[in-house]
């Protein structure tokens, strides 16, 4: 689904990522981890298309889609859940859901696709009407799901959707991953918390200083001594 | 009594039409974070548009102004394209030049196209001028179709944003740019629209105008610093705030000039902003947040 060759990228002067490379087969759970400033949410930004690479390529479903903009990734399948939500706080949940279909055009189809997400998102129902910035942090990652949903993806990028909740929550979050994968969705998922990526992950890699430094199975890294110590700080 | 009704209802009516340029001038804040000083300029083109189709061409009235209104749109789509999409890369503060350099051409080519020798054009009035009694309060039946107008764009422009998907995509783009690009917004497209859509209501204001003043070139920066002070009063980032500030910058305006003097009608705009931004940084409904430049 995703083949991302040779990554190499730069912020002004500094190099973030040297040479990143590594895919997510269709309908996988892949994890991308590594400790604070390993460019994990750089490797996020250049599939997505917020950043351009300097150097290397992105092809989505077999096809080259190195620098497309962030809209026509979307267009792809493509669709990045950001790190600490980012919801549009200023508008209700209804409108956030609404927005979040800029991609598509028939409105009976947005329609039919919001009935659905309040199906998977009860909790959103409920409160459709509501400010979406005045919704608890499980409610606004609930939101910040369903939202990129309704761009109807088929790869799912997910930035440390666990970051900042209760452990409660990240279980029902975990299961939500489960779901969306049972339901024929692949997804990238960039974490901090190896016990997540563990748990729903197929495969891991560990970014350290802008390249792969380790890669395997993800259910053998929480025993993996070595792996969490040097890569991980931990 | 009559003398402060006289200068209350002519600041409501002059302050509607300051809230629909500081309206213009906020949309495309909120949007862009950029302060479009060429706002003013728009609304002298559009005006001049108005003249243009309506006492040259002797369109009517109505569908002169929507030719007006559409020429300004596109006129702002034609500033962005050429300027500010291209300089959005180098910062605010590069985007923000250039809305200075638009309004000098702006100008320019008003003067060229319009009399540039101190030229004042007539714009010939809407009604009957005839004044109107409603109560004890006399209004002269301009002023009334004036505010009805400037209360109808208002509130085309909130079902706009209300309702609208590209209204939505709007509010999305200037709530968090890069969620909005996110979920698939062309976030550059959008803000092409929203300088139009910016231009368009200061077209709107000032083909509303038009009737009750004189056009001339340099119309545009009296005008941008009124509707400024408003925006400004309002929080610079609030509608409601925007119309609010709107009125009060008129009704001040009418009753410094009524009971003070007319020397200081123009000043209190300025006086307006420097008390705002003194006591009332964030204005009346603002957000208080960080500020980028």
């Amino acid at each position: 689904m995703l083949d991302v060759q040779h990554l190499e990228v730069w912020y002004g002067p500094t190099e973030v990522l040297r040479d990143v490379s590594f895919t997510v087969p269709a309908n996988a759970i892949i994890a991308l981890l590594g400790g604070n400033g390993s460019g994990k949410t750089t490797v996020l930004n250049a599939v997505s298309g917020l950043v351009a690479p300097r150097a290397g390529t992105v092809r989505v479903a077999g096809e080259d889609a190195t620098g497309a903009a962030p809209h026509s990734m979307v267009m792809r399948g493509v669709v990045q859940i950001p790190q600490g939500r980012e919801v549009f706080a200023d508008m209700t949940v209804q409108d956030n859901l609404e927005v979040g279909a800029a991609v598509q055009q028939n409105k009976r189809a947005i329609r039919q696709d919001i009935a659905e997400i309040y199906e998977l998102f009860p909790a959103l129902r409920a409160r459709r009407s509501a400010r979406a910035g005045v919704l608890s942090g499980g409610e606004q990652t609930q939101l910040a799901m369903a939202r990129a949903l309704m761009a109807r993806p088929r790869l799912l990028l997910m930035d440390e959707p666990s970051v900042g909740l209760a452990p409660l929550v990240v279980e029902t979050i975990i299961q939500t991953v489960r779901d969306l994968r049972a339901r024929g969705l692949t997804i990238l998922l960039v974490e901090q918390n190896v016990g997540v990526a563990a748990a729903v992950a197929d495969h891991a890699h560990v970014l350290r200083d802008g390249v792969i430094a380790y890669s395997g199975p993800a259910c053998d890294l929480i025993d993996n001594r070595d792996v969490l110590a040097s890569y991980l700080g931990r | 009594m009559l003398v402060l009704s006289y200068l209350l209802v002519t600041g409501i009516t002059t302050g509607a039409l300051y809230a629909l340029v500081a309206l213009g001038i906020v949309v495309v804040y909120k949007a862009t974070e950029v302060v479009n000083l060429a706002h003013g300029e728009l609304f002298m083109m559009g005006g001049f548009l108005a003249y243009t189709l309506h006492v040259m061409v002797k369109l009517p009235y109505v569908p002169s102004v929507l030719l007006a209104v559409a020429g300004s749109f596109a006129i702002g789509i034609l500033t962005d394209r050429v300027a500010f999409r291209p300089l959005m890369k180098e910062g605010l503060v590069s985007v923000l030049l250039a809305t200075i350099g638009i309004s000098f051409i702006l100008k320019g080519v008003a003067r060229v196209l319009w009399g540039g020798k101190g030229d004042y054009l007539a714009f010939p009035p809407l009604v009957s001028p005839e004044p109107m009694r409603i109560g004890n309060v006399m209004i002269m039946s301009q002023q009334l179709v004036v505010l009805l107008a400037a209360l109808a764009v208002m509130l085309v422009f909130a079902a706009f944003f209300k309702t609208t998907r590209a209204g939505k995509f709007m509010q999305a783009t200037a709530s968090n740019p890069k969620a909005a690009a996110l979920v698939g917004i062309h976030v550059s497209r959008v803000y092409m629209y929203t300088f139009g859509v910016g231009a368009a209501v200061a077209g709107a204001s000032a083909v509303l105008m038009a009737p009750l003043t004189l056009l001339y070139p340099d119309i545009g920066f009296p005008l941008f610093i009124k509707g400024f002070a408003a925006a400004v009063l309002g929080g610079l980032t609030s509608v409601p705030g925007a119309i609010i500030g709107g009125l009060l910058v008129g009704i001040l305006e009418q009753l410094a000039a009524g009971f003070i003097g007319t020397a200081i009608q123009d000043v209190s705009a300025f006086i307006v902003i420097m008390f705002a931004l003194i006591f009332l940084p964030t204005g009346i409904l603002g957000m208080r947040g960080t500020r980028k430049i």
